[in-house]
């Protein structure tokens, strides 16, 4: 699954007002949108329904689809909202029901693979150089592809890179951020040892056990891969691959003497661990500072998704008086984790497709849907609210601060999970979880690896 | 009192009296313990998450606010849930004890063919896991039109509560004795007669009890209404909780939001036990033994 | 109350007026019109899920066949893959196990807090009686939300209570291992159902007279004399059919174990609520899915028919 993109959603509204990006009256089309506008009046108002998960996808954004939409097609477009933790069962429900199948659904990137192999959305190829083409995220375009023809194409994407506490990093006398992944390996584990502030379980890099989303970096890294596809076009496993087990190795290095997360941790938020003081001050009810805490400080480095940058900084109070997250450059930074070869190392990408129900009954409705998510203008405005545009053409509107670069940088060399058929299957079933914590854990790799390829392999070829 | 005349009397008054206070004691220790949980949900409710993620913990909610509950209920959602979840859990509630009372008359007031299978298979039916059945009862509602609808997934409720009340309210019927019926037929009532003046009455414990039941079951319920209740806009409270849950992990989790949600959706229950509990344990009980 | 005993006269009246032959067919029917509206509810809601579960069970049916293909018949094959798998075992040992300690806690807990109940004066009785409201009124997702907070290995109240009493729990990850889930999940549950069986137990309390408690408690008898030979036999059905449906809930405990799941999942955690789950949605396999459920349901038959049975032949 691509994991979470909400926190740019809650900070959008500040983010736009920060940015200057307000002023963009998102209501006036641009001359090229929505491309094919012209081909699609003639055909009748449909009422459609598009699910979006979480709540990534921001309320200005949505309100842009429904108003286009109206204009261009006539219809009402209903967006509704869906959780990732329960998008899979929901699906699997109402996709091959014409009735209430979503028109158009989001989907996790790495969940497009089995439900396009089986059917479920519509063949968009003739449409695929119009939404695009070759300008879209080609990484993400595969996963939505089943024998050349184009089903789900990429709605929005969001690369993983390395947080850090410049302060602490210095007091353990690591001084600028690696430039190789050896080095990177090297330094946190320095940075464990040193604790240059004496903090009881401090992490120089605390990533959990059951995190492979980020810990697959390492695999990558090395030249290492999750599975191939043999010309027969079957799916193997391959972690036993040296190139895998060598950045499998690496990782339960880092596990056993950089990260003291729990080996049960997943992904989820990270960045609790890097904040300084979630509370200075206690104070009783007449007001008299009874107690200082201790900061919550536990990790020197972490790796997030970009969106990470909201919930990372000193505690401050907004105009509202609401307790936010501020960035402070002296304290924290950012860098894409390196590779071996000169360039940034392959990180696992988050992010989602977007795809048209094949059971629905509003074919042509979901195309002009379809054409209004990717016109110029729409395209602009997902970078714009920090999501990364599946359209390579305006990735530009990110914009150029710190986070835009990182994620810029690192996305250029990500990957995504295997496009193998039962991918879905892999991740519901939670193998992936119990090999990294097996790893984590000190397990023989080797064995490990030979007894999950085993695993792996029959559920990869099954949809 | 100076006399020496029964000292074991005093003896025994005495031990009693100890042996209240003890128990005294243990019951509010326990009550402490079981309530704890859900003071603690009350007491993060007012709090800011700065203070509730800090690493000693508060214990008391002093400079609490509101705040948390403003932000909880902006956007409407919360109300259109309760209101929801209302709909449901009233139409179930009533409907599966109105049918499970009139089963539990047959089966523990009647001998009839097929009693004992009646019953082994409401007790059974329990046994089945739901984790297998919702892809099925998905296909089925759709393909009556009752996905997305108040109606469609309080079938599924009243089905899932139903065995149960009817267990539980054959074992009141049972437990009042038939005797006390025939005695009124006696004195002139008709079976109906007798049941409603003498039996009804009697039963009103197990009614209210299989009733908070079924409350309970059709309010808490939340994985087939994932499946049922798809739209957003018919979603129940436990959807409605879990969504703004997920939606608060996915960047800080802010634990004072979550609990002010968490309070909202358990406080109709709560003020709906409140009621029920008086009556419960206070005059029903003891006066329709009595009376 | 009174407007209610006129209608039913009425109604009385009716019906004394009916030839008696005619009432007679009518109290042969009865008992299966009395019953009929709950067997439709149940065949409506049921009937078709299980049969459909069935019919999976011995079907290929993945998410291919969800989406339209025809499905392959099987035979018994997705049960031989059961009985042969020892992952399935595992889970069903460790569903059975928790099953039991969690019933029997539950039920020891509860009798003993409804014996409390009716040990203490009124005041008390209604602290412990709200208290423990509370705790039932509490919605499983909220509750659960609290309780993971409670467990929370970091800022968790219960790690900073233990560790301000002298044992290091500082950091102490309970959901880190197989074991230290169950305990949480058990404490959890017990907490949650307690109150139904104490509830139960002293509503069946309250229909043993007044006078017969009042006697018991003054004669010279010990308190455990008296509660096996004059409480349990006067309380034994509500206890038989609560202790049956502590069995029943905890062997199929899903919610609770999967919102501890998403928290933090240790390996080999599941148990068959969550695994029947992970099987079918979250993997796609309905037909393992479905034919693990109905082998659940006879594991459950097989363990409790002697109960059950022995529940009917009281009843009768």
């Amino acid at each position: 699954m691509k994991g979470k993109i909400a926190a740019v959603a809650l900070g959008v509204a500040s983010a736009l007002a920060l940015a200057g990006c307000g002023g963009t009256t998102p209501n006036a089309p641009s001359s090229s949108t929505p491309a094919g506008g012209a081909s699609s009046a003639a055909s009748v108002a449909q009422d459609i329904t598009f699910w979006v998960v979480g709540s990534d996808t921001p309320t200005k954004l949505r309100e842009y689809l429904v108003e286009q939409y109206k204009q261009v097609n006539g219809g009402t477009l209903t967006i509704e909202e869906q959780t990732w933790t329960d998008i899979v069962t929901k699906l699997t429900a109402a996709m091959p029901d014409a009735a209430n199948t979503p028109d158009v659904t989001e989907i996790g990137n790495t969940q497009s693979p089995t439900f396009t192999n089986i059917g479920a959305f519509s063949d968009i190829s003739d449409m695929y150089d119009e939404l695009g083409g070759s300008k879209l995220l080609q990484s993400f375009v595969e996963v939505g592809e089943v024998e050349g023809k184009n089903y789900t194409l990429p709605y929005y994407f969001g690369s993983r890179y390395m947080f850090y506490r410049k302060d602490v990093w210095a007091a353990a006398g690591v001084t600028a951020p690696p430039a190789t992944l050896d080095d990177f390996n090297k330094a946190v584990v320095t940075i464990t040892e040193k604790n240059p502030n004496g903090i009881a379980d401090f992490s120089g890099f605390f990533i959990g056990g059951q995190d492979w989303r980020n810990g697959i970096s390492w695999v990558f890294a090395n030249g290492g891969d999750l599975a191939k596809q043999g010309s027969d076009g079957k799916w193997t496993s391959t972690l036993s691959d040296a190139n895998t087990i060598k950045g499998l190795k690496q990782l339960q290095e880092l596990q056993l003497k950089a990260s003291m997360a729990p080996t049960t941790a997943k992904d989820q938020s990270p960045w609790l661990y890097i904040n300084d003081t979630d509370s200075d001050i206690v104070k009783d009810d007449a007001g008299n500072v009874t107690e200082t805490t201790p900061t919550s400080l536990a990790a020197a480095t972490i790796m997030a998704p970009g969106w990470a940058h909201w919930s990372i900084g000193d505690l401050v109070k907004d105009t509202a008086g609401k307790d936010v997250r501020e960035w402070n450059t002296e304290k924290f930074g950012t860098f894409a984790l390196p590779g071996n070869d000169g360039k940034p190392a392959p990180v696992f990408a988050g992010g989602s497709n977007v795809g048209i129900s094949a059971a629905s009954k509003n074919q042509e409705g979901s195309r002009d849907l379809m054409k209004i998510i990717f016109s110029a203008e729409y395209q602009k405005m997902l970078g714009q609210n920090g999501l990364g545009p599946g359209n390579q053409d305006y990735v530009s509107s990110l914009g150029d601060d710190e986070f835009a670069t990182a994620l810029i940088e690192s996305a250029s060399n990500s990957k995504l999970t295997p496009a193998a058929p039962g991918w879905a299957t892999v991740e519901g079933s939670a193998k992936l979880e119990e090999l990294f914590q097996k790893i984590a854990d000190g397990g023989d790799v080797t064995a490990l690896a030979a007894e999950y390829d085993a695993i792996l392999t029959p559920m990869l070829n099954g949809a | 009192m100076t006399t020496t005349a029964q000292p074991v009397a005093r003896k025994t008054r005495h031990r009693v009296k100890v042996s209240r206070i003890v128990f005294g004691v243990i019951a509010i220790i326990l009550a402490l313990i079981w309530v704890f949980p859900v003071y603690w949900m009350l007491s993060s409710s007012l709090l800011p998450n700065v203070i509730l993620t800090s690493s000693t913990p508060r214990f008391f909610p002093w400079g609490g606010s509101l705040d948390n509950y403003k932000a909880v209920m902006q956007g409407g959602t919360f109300l259109k849930a309760l209101w929801m979840s209302l709909q449901v859990t009233l139409l179930s509630v009533v409907v599966a004890i109105l049918f499970a009372f009139l089963a539990a008359l047959a089966i523990s007031r009647f001998k009839f063919r097929g009693r004992k299978g009646f019953v082994l298979a409401i007790l059974f039916i329990q046994m089945l896991p739901a984790e297998g059945l919702f892809i099925a009862q998905y296909k089925m509602m759709s393909s009556v039109h009752l996905l997305n609808t108040v109606i469609g997934v309080s079938i599924l409720y009243i089905a899932a509560v139903v065995p149960f009340t009817i267990w539980m309210l054959r074992g009141f019927v049972a437990g009042i004795p038939a005797e006390l019926e025939e005695s009124a037929q006696v004195d002139g009532c008709t079976p109906a007669g007798a049941f409603f003046r003498i039996t009804f009455p009697l039963l009103a414990p197990g009614l209210v009890a299989s009733g908070v039941y079924a409350f309970l079951q059709a309010w808490n319920e939340f994985t087939i209404a994932l499946v049922i209740l798809q739209r957003e806009d018919m979603r129940t409270l436990p959807l409605w909780l879990r969504t703004f849950i997920t939606a608060s992990q996915a960047r800080e989790t802010d634990w004072g939001a979550v609990m002010a949600a968490s309070t909202l959706v358990a406080i109709p229950v709560i003020i709906f036990f409140l009621l029920v509990q008086g009556r419960l344990t206070s005059g029903l009980v003891a006066g329709a033994v009595k009376g | 109350m009174a407007s209610a005993h006129s209608d039913v006269t009425t109604i009385h009246v009716g019906g004394a007026a009916a030839p008696p032959v005619a009432r007679r067919r009518k109290v042969r029917l009865a008992p299966y019109l009395l019953i009929l509206p709950a067997i439709i509810m149940l065949l409506l809601a049921m009937g078709y899920p299980l049969g459909w579960q069935i019919w999976a069970s011995f079907m290929k049916f993945g998410l291919k066949q969800q989406f339209g293909a025809p499905p392959d018949f099987v035979g018994l094959a997705n049960y031989v893959t059961i009985f042969t798998d020892s992952t399935v075992w595992g889970v069903v040992g460790r569903s059975l196990l928790f099953c039991i300690v969690n019933a029997v806690l539950t039920v020891v807990i509860g009798v003993a807090l409804a014996l409390l109940m009716n040990a203490v004066n009124k005041a008390i009785r209604l602290i412990l009686q709200i208290a423990l409201l509370l705790a039932w009124a509490m919605p499983v997702v909220a509750a659960m939300t609290v309780w993971i907070w409670l467990f929370d290995w970091r800022r968790g109240v219960i790690n900073y209570v233990l560790t301000s009493m002298g044992f290091n729990f500082s950091n102490y990850v309970w959901l880190g291992t197989a074991m230290g889930l169950y305990f949480v999940a058990t404490v959890v549950v017990v907490w949650m159902s307690v109150p139904f069986v104490a509830f139960s137990i002293y509503a069946g309390l309250t229909q043993v007279s007044e006078e017969v408690m009042e006697a018991a408690s003054l004669d010279g008898a010990t308190s455990f004399k008296r509660f096996t030979s004059i409480i349990v036999p006067m309380i034994r059905p509500v206890l038989m059919i609560v202790a049956l449906l502590q069995i029943i809930w905890d062997l199929r405990v899903f919610t609770q174990i999967r919102m501890l799941q998403d928290s933090q999942m240790p390996l080999d955690s599941d148990l068959l609520g969550t695994y029947i789950y992970r099987l079918g949605v979250s993997s796609g396999d309905f037909s393992m899915a479905s034919a693990l459920s109905i082998f659940v349901l006879i594991l459950t038959i097989v363990f409790s028919i002697a109960y059950v049975l022995q529940l009917v032949k009281e009843d009768s």
